[in-house]
């Protein structure tokens, strides 16, 4: 089912933290929405889910306004009754009345394919981070929803857990089968798991398609940033560069940069470079110079995009 | 011994009318305060933070107060004086319900913002209507719900005050444990003052070793 917003705005003390004249989302693909802390991305799903309210507009599954049992939502905190992970998983069943054996099979598939069938009788609230979130996407897994939210799913997992799960959930979300929404922060996430890409900055929609078009022209500065491109200002005009592209020293696309500006591209690592023992001292790298505060050097990549800079984001 | 103290089998009598007085009125209180004290942990409303100052004070009020107040509106000189409820085991469970209501929306108030906040969209996203939100979440918040109903009914059921004002410790009518004890001390009889203690202590044992037993019985 493919999932239509039209006009919607959220205000939150007074404030709109959502505006969105219209955005489409594909029927049984994945599409990651992606932005800054606050941006309203998770305000997005909520609103989807009919956890928060629009005055205006309205919101289309399918054609028609949203059902309940329509809906999977796994929220960014993991959120458990004090009960046995089968308990849990049973509750949403429960609710929509199914068989007793049609939820027995579905439950044993979803522990299955998530790999936690052997905690199937231990209490969901006292599980490590890892294991929490796999329950949490089990619960959703079994309930077979048309509509998928997933809200930031890797969060808090320490680095094993991480890398683990990440490797994994391709295979899950096409066990989904469904319109999936994946709200993250984080770009590498958005790319390997969508096919369609949305940004969301101070609650506008800045930018939403493919992932190959969204990547490829990011058009204004904000959706750049949101894609981990370095943003900088030179000459008069903004050039994004891919993550990791930018290099000290002369190369195909260059620009020249005071060391002050340099040096903090450096400490955030988005320039590939050597920072010396002082805070002033930076050793170029491919002629092995020292250079100081207040001197010009070259910085290059091997790719970057002109994107305008929209002063009121 | 105690067929001596109580010949007439009148102590049967009064812990029955205790049990009887206490229990309804720790019933309608938890039908009343259960949903109230949801409500308030659940929602934000202008006022809501001078309504639980308003609780948490009900939540220590002295009983005899109540008592009083409860009294100038039955008695028949009153404006609910019509009824005839003074004098009556009505007017008693009116007394006691009054006394056990904060108490029950206080705790079970805290009881459910215990809970994690997101515990109530879960279930919403699930699917599950009103009721079947606050069944879940009371089963979740079981263990301060029973601290609730034994707070609320060691309280009214130890109170004397109010039950000997809008009672009025009528022997075959309105006597209870607590005012029975008063009565026997002031005659003199401190032997059958001592039992009818014994049997109110007996009482509150029995009745929080039973909500004991359900409150621990999923202990997480």
């Amino acid at each position: 089912m493919d999932v239509h917003i039209e006009n919607v705005r959220v205000k939150r003390s007074g404030r709109t933290v959502l505006e969105i004249s219209s955005l489409h989302f594909h029927a049984r693909q994945t599409t990651a929405i992606l932005g800054p802390n606050g941006a309203g991305k998770t305000t997005l799903l909520r609103l989807i889910a009919g956890l928060e309210r629009s005055r205006t507009g309205e919101i289309r599954v399918g054609g028609k306004p949203v059902q309940r049992g329509q809906v999977a939502y796994v929220f960014q905190e993991q959120v458990f009754l004090r009960k046995s992970v089968r308990a849990n998983l049973e509750l949403g069943l429960r609710l929509r009345g199914l068989p007793r054996t049609e939820t027995d099979e579905r439950i044993e598939r979803a522990l299955s394919l998530l790999g936690i069938a052997h905690l199937e009788e231990r209490r969901a609230d006292r599980l490590s981070g890892g294991e929490g979130r796999r329950v949490t996407l089990a619960r959703a897994l079994c309930l077979r929803a048309p509509l998928v939210l997933l809200d930031e799913p890797l969060a808090g997992l320490d680095e094993g857990s991480y890398a683990q799960l990440l490797d994994e959930l391709p295979q899950l979300l096409a066990a989904f089968d469904a319109t999936t929404l994946l709200v993250t922060h984080n770009r590498q996430e958005a790319i390997r798991l969508a096919q369609h890409l949305v940004v969301l900055v101070n609650g506008a929609v800045q930018a939403a398609g493919d992932k190959r078009d969204v990547v490829a022209n990011p058009g204004v500065s904000q959706v750049a940033q949101a894609l981990g491109y370095s943003v900088l200002r030179v000459d008069g005009r903004h050039v994004a560069v891919p993550p990791g592209a930018l290099r000290l020293g002369r190369g195909p696309v260059e620009w020249t940069m005071i060391v002050e500006d340099v040096l903090d591209l450096i400490k955030s690592r988005e320039i590939i470079g050597r920072v010396g023992d002082s805070r002033v001292r930076v050793e170029c790298p491919t002629t092995g110079e020292s250079i100081h505060r207040g001197d010009q050097v070259f910085v290059h990549a091997e790719k970057a995009f002109d994107v305008r800079c929209d002063p009121t984001s | 011994m105690i067929d001596l103290l109580f010949p007439d089998a009148t102590l049967l009598a009064i812990v029955l009318r205790s049990v009887l007085v206490s229990g309804t009125a720790t019933t309608l209180a938890v039908l009343l305060g259960v949903p109230v004290g949801y409500l308030i942990a659940r929602r934000t409303f202008p006022g809501r933070t001078v309504l639980l100052g308003f609780i948490n004070t009900g939540m220590g009020m002295p009983p005899v107060v109540v008592g009083l107040v409860v009294w100038l509106l039955l008695v028949r000189s009153g404006p609910l004086g019509d009824l005839g409820l003074i004098y009556t085991s009505y007017a008693m469970v009116l007394a006691q319900f009054l006394i056990a209501t904060p108490i029950v929306i206080g705790f079970t108030t805290a009881s459910f913002q215990a809970l994690p906040p997101q515990l109530g969209e879960l279930l919403a996203v699930l699917g599950a209507g009103r009721l079947r939100t606050l069944w879940t979440l009371a089963q979740e918040a079981k263990l301060g719900l029973l601290v609730a109903v034994m707070a609320a009914f060691g309280g009214i059921v130890s109170e004397v005050g109010a039950s000997m004002i809008v009672g009025g410790n009528l022997e075959r009518s309105t006597r209870v444990l607590t005012t029975a004890i008063v009565t026997e001390t002031s005659r003199g009889q401190i032997e059958r003052a001592l039992a009818l203690g014994l049997a109110l202590l007996a009482l509150s044992f029995v009745v929080n070793l039973g909500l004991t037993v359900v409150q621990q019985r999923t202990r997480p």
